[in-house]
């Protein structure tokens, strides 16, 4: 079995066509994706009836996704992100609206757990990017793999022991092997808004048999998206970002 | 009707098991009887020998002390002390002397006086009597012995006393120059001598022979065996005419009602007649529950569809067949069992399934068209169901791949959804003319966002037992595996038109152990390639480690199988 991870789309219809166009072609079977699916980006309507009619698709709740229902204050957020959640609001559908508070904050599927942000609090939206907080959230789930998302930068986190871990940051498409007991926590990267210096989207796929998981990067036309950005009158800083992935 | 004897419906099953067990019970029932008696017998024949011994015993013993202390004394004083006739004085001679004439009239009493050291020879003691020597001795408390004794092939009752020496015995054994002249000269000086008093003299003992008794009693209990077996046969033979006559005839024209329309389609499946009334029973109740059912929707309207007749029994639910009165479309119904309608647990798993039909969307899944309260109104599902289809052998080999392939993609669909279904079987499986694939049931499915009432009030395993996975039958809900497991009976059923168990009743603890010793497919069929084994095998686990761990790659594996093998037939 082939899953493939994604998250933080972010309303980029662009990078999320590119990037299903380009998973679809390395034969995946299931698909998650780990929340975040609208703010920021201009398309958030389309983004989300896309991942609707996407075939074996789940999708869990991000802090945007949470947010443009007021389940969680925007007013905590930077005020470009602010503004972006406020003008999403008046866009969505309240059919899209309905779908998005239907989405489950964590998955457990066989040994693996997915979750947006991180396990322990999962509506708390705190990044898991150091010790602390992976040991955390290995203390929090069972699970063998932890795959989140919400960072907007692909990590590979492996326990070495009870105390220590190993981070290792991921650069461009890579393999690598979980055919081991280790524990691992891992993140799947941003496909609308990499922030790890890559302006290229991110995603991951799980292959079940040869218990590897593949990161891919996907570049995809920032200029269009950029237009859009414009046109629906976002602020500007938000589609300058996504020249540089940061 | 005319009675039709009961053997050419079917076989005498249930004749056969009530007289084999009787006739066991019987010949258990004899033997037990015969040996109580043979054991009540000898105990009595025991008891009498050890009165009879003991009163001979006593005899001697009054016999011995009148010598001793009457005619002794009386001979000394008429004859002076140092006189000693043997034949008035001796209590040894006098009492053996008597015991013999008395054993002359009375053969079956053996008397006898034994000693390690006699004045006359034939008192010494033999083997055995030089054992009890050494009991008594052991302990000068022991006073008395009975026993069964062997001798020359012949088993004897024993009774045994022992005898001390007293002061007045000491003239005649003590030393040979004290002994009376008389005694000296009639048994010699040497047996008989060097003896003090309180020494152990000799043994008194009286057998009676029992061999001859016990045989007796051997012979009384065979006849007893005997006569009750042929007492148990001729009753038998009555219970059989009664039996035959009250059950069997009748219980024929039963089956041969309920199981006319089989006769000529299926062979004789496994179980007694009991077994076959049960379930043409089983299904005659749920034939009479569906017509019940129709019978009183039948003229029935629900909303503005005309309920027609039922298609087929999910776990939860009916589907019947109905059109619409405003645009004369052809719908299917889901109304779920009036039983579950009116209990609250399994109508919150109704509620669950036809929440699953309202949100999966699936080719497989019948679209649903509205929903009228607890009714559900999906689109026309034609067809006939797997299980028919599967009725008369397995499925042809062309059909194999496209229907698995639309199964397993269902399957992973709902799985993918967090959905596991739980009772993957034909009979909810219907195939129509177009090839399409449409699974019209889910009343025992579980979704991970939603409670599973079947889980929560600890019901135990709810489907049927067949195609259940073992650990649904240990009560474990909510693995995708377990469907694999399901799809793998669906699989070995389709390939080899056979079960991989035997479809016996029996309780759940049985059907474990039967899941774990399945039979292999290649019994069923000889030619199935190793590759579709294989992946039956594996489908199959018995552990849910080993098995699939996902629908897709069940599906992977079988389609490269079937493929191979399509393409060594080209």
């Amino acid at each position: 079995m082939r899953l493939l991870v994604f998250s933080d789309i972010h309303g980029n219809l662009e990078a999320l066509q590119c990037m299903l166009r380009d998973a679809a072609d390395r034969n995946v079977h299931r698909s998650i994706c780990l929340g975040d699916l609208v703010g920021y980006g201009p398309y958030p309507n389309e983004c989300i009836e896309l991942l609707r009619g996407l075939k074996n698709c789940r999708c869990l709740a991000g802090n945007h996704d949470v947010a443009v229902l007021w389940e969680t204050s925007p007013y905590g957020m930077s005020s470009a992100a602010n503004e972006a959640i406020l003008w999403t609001m008046e866009q969505l559908t309240a059919e899209n609206k309905a779908y998005l508070a239907a989405l489950p904050d964590r998955l457990d599927v066989a040994d693996m757990t997915f979750v947006h942000a991180n396990p322990y609090n999962p509506r708390g939206w705190r990044y898991v990017l150091d010790r602390k907080y992976a040991l955390r959230s290995f203390a929090a789930t069972r699970c063998r793999c932890l795959f989140i998302g919400h960072s907007h930068r692909p990590l590979l986190i492996t326990r070495k022991s009870l105390l220590t871990i190993d981070l290792q940051a991921v650069s461009a498409s890579m393999r690598y092997r979980v055919d081991d007991t280790r524990r691992r926590i891992i993140n799947c990267g941003s496909v609308g808004q990499p922030r790890d210096n890559d302006p290229r989207s991110c995603y991951l796929i799980f292959d079940s048999r040869k218990q590897e998981i593949e990161f891919h990067r996907v570049a995809y036309d920032i200029e269009k998206s950029v237009k859009a950005f414009h046109s629906a009158g976002l602020p500007p800083e938000l589609g300058a970002r996504l020249f540089k992935g940061v | 009707m005319p009675l039709r004897r009961h053997g050419q419906i079917s076989t005498t099953n249930l004749k056969q098991r009530f007289f084999l067990w009787s006739t066991l019970i019987l010949i258990g029932g004899g033997l037990l009887l015969s040996v109580l008696s043979f054991w009540n017998t000898r105990r009595l024949l025991m008891a009498e020998a050890m009165a009879k011994s003991e009163v001979i015993l006593q005899e001697v013993e009054a016999i011995r002390s009148y010598v001793k202390e009457e005619l002794r004394p009386k001979m000394n004083e008429l004859h002076g002390p140092d006189t000693f006739i043997i034949e008035a004085m001796s209590t040894t001679y006098i009492s053996t002397t008597i015991m013999e004439r008395f054993a002359q009239s009375m053969p079956n009493y053996i008397y006898r006086r034994a000693s390690l050291n006699p004045h006359n020879p034939r008192n010494l003691a033999d083997s055995f009597e030089e054992e009890m020597f050494d009991w008594f001795e052991a302990d000068s408390g022991r006073s008395f012995w009975q026993g069964v004794v062997k001798k020359n092939g012949e088993a004897f009752f024993v009774s045994m006393v022992p005898d001390y020496f007293a002061a007045p015995c000491l003239p005649c054994h003590s030393k040979v120059e004290d002994a009376p002249q008389s005694l000296i000269d009639r048994y010699g000086p040497k047996g008989g001598f060097r003896f003090q008093a309180g020494d152990l003299a000799g043994i008194d003992s009286v057998a009676i022979p029992v061999s001859a008794s016990l045989r007796e009693a051997w012979q009384g209990s065979f006849v007893i065996f005997i006569i009750t077996l042929g007492g148990s046969f001729v009753l038998l033979w009555l219970l059989n005419l009664l039996f035959q006559h009250l059950v069997i005839e009748r219980l024929g024209v039963m089956l041969s009602l309920v199981a006319e329309k089989k006769r000529e389609t299926s062979v004789p499946g496994p179980g007694d007649e009991l077994d076959v009334l049960h379930a043409s029973l089983g299904s005659l109740h749920s034939y009479v529950r569906s017509a019940r059912k129709g019978a009183a929707l039948q003229p029935n309207f629900i909303g503005d569809y005309v309920v027609r007749q039922p298609i087929v029994a999910g776990a939860m639910s009916w589907l019947y067949s109905a059109y619409s009165v405003r645009s004369e479309d052809k719908v299917a119904l889901k109304i779920g069992f009036a039983e579950v309608l009116q209990n609250p647990l399994y109508r919150s798993c109704l509620d669950t399934e036809l929440q699953l039909f309202e949100t999966m969307s699936h080719p497989c899944l019948p679209r649903v068209r509205e929903r009228l309260d607890d009714v559900l109104v999906l689109e026309e599902v034609s067809g006939r169901s797997l299980s028919s289809l599967l009725s008369k052998g397995r499925l042809a080999d062309q059909l194999l791949l496209p229907i698995f392939s639309q199964l397993c993609d269902l399957t992973a669909s709902l799985h993918a959804a967090g959905i596991v279904h739980h009772d993957l079987r034909p009979q909810i499986l219907m195939l129509d003319e177009k090839g399409l694939l449409r699974l019209i049931d889910m009343g025992l499915a579980a979704s991970d966002q939603l409670p599973d009432p079947i889980v929560a009030a600890g019901l135990g395993p709810q489907g049927d037992l067949v195609y259940m996975a073992p650990e649904l039958i240990q009560g474990k809900r909510g693995d995708p595996r377990s469907d694999i497991y399901g799809l793998g009976v669906l699989l070995f059923l389709a390939m080899t038109g056979h079960l991989p168990f035997s479809e016996e009743r029996k309780s759940s603890q049985n059907w474990l152990q039967h899941k774990e010793q399945m039979i292999p497919p290649k019994k069923y069929r000889a030619g199935l390639s190793a590759g579709l084994e294989q992946v039956i095998l594996k489908a199959l686990s018995f552990e849910r480690k080993k098995r699939y761990q996902w629908v897709e790659d069940l599906w992977e594996d079988l389609e490269q199988a079937g493929k191979q093998i399509k393409e060594k037939n080209d």
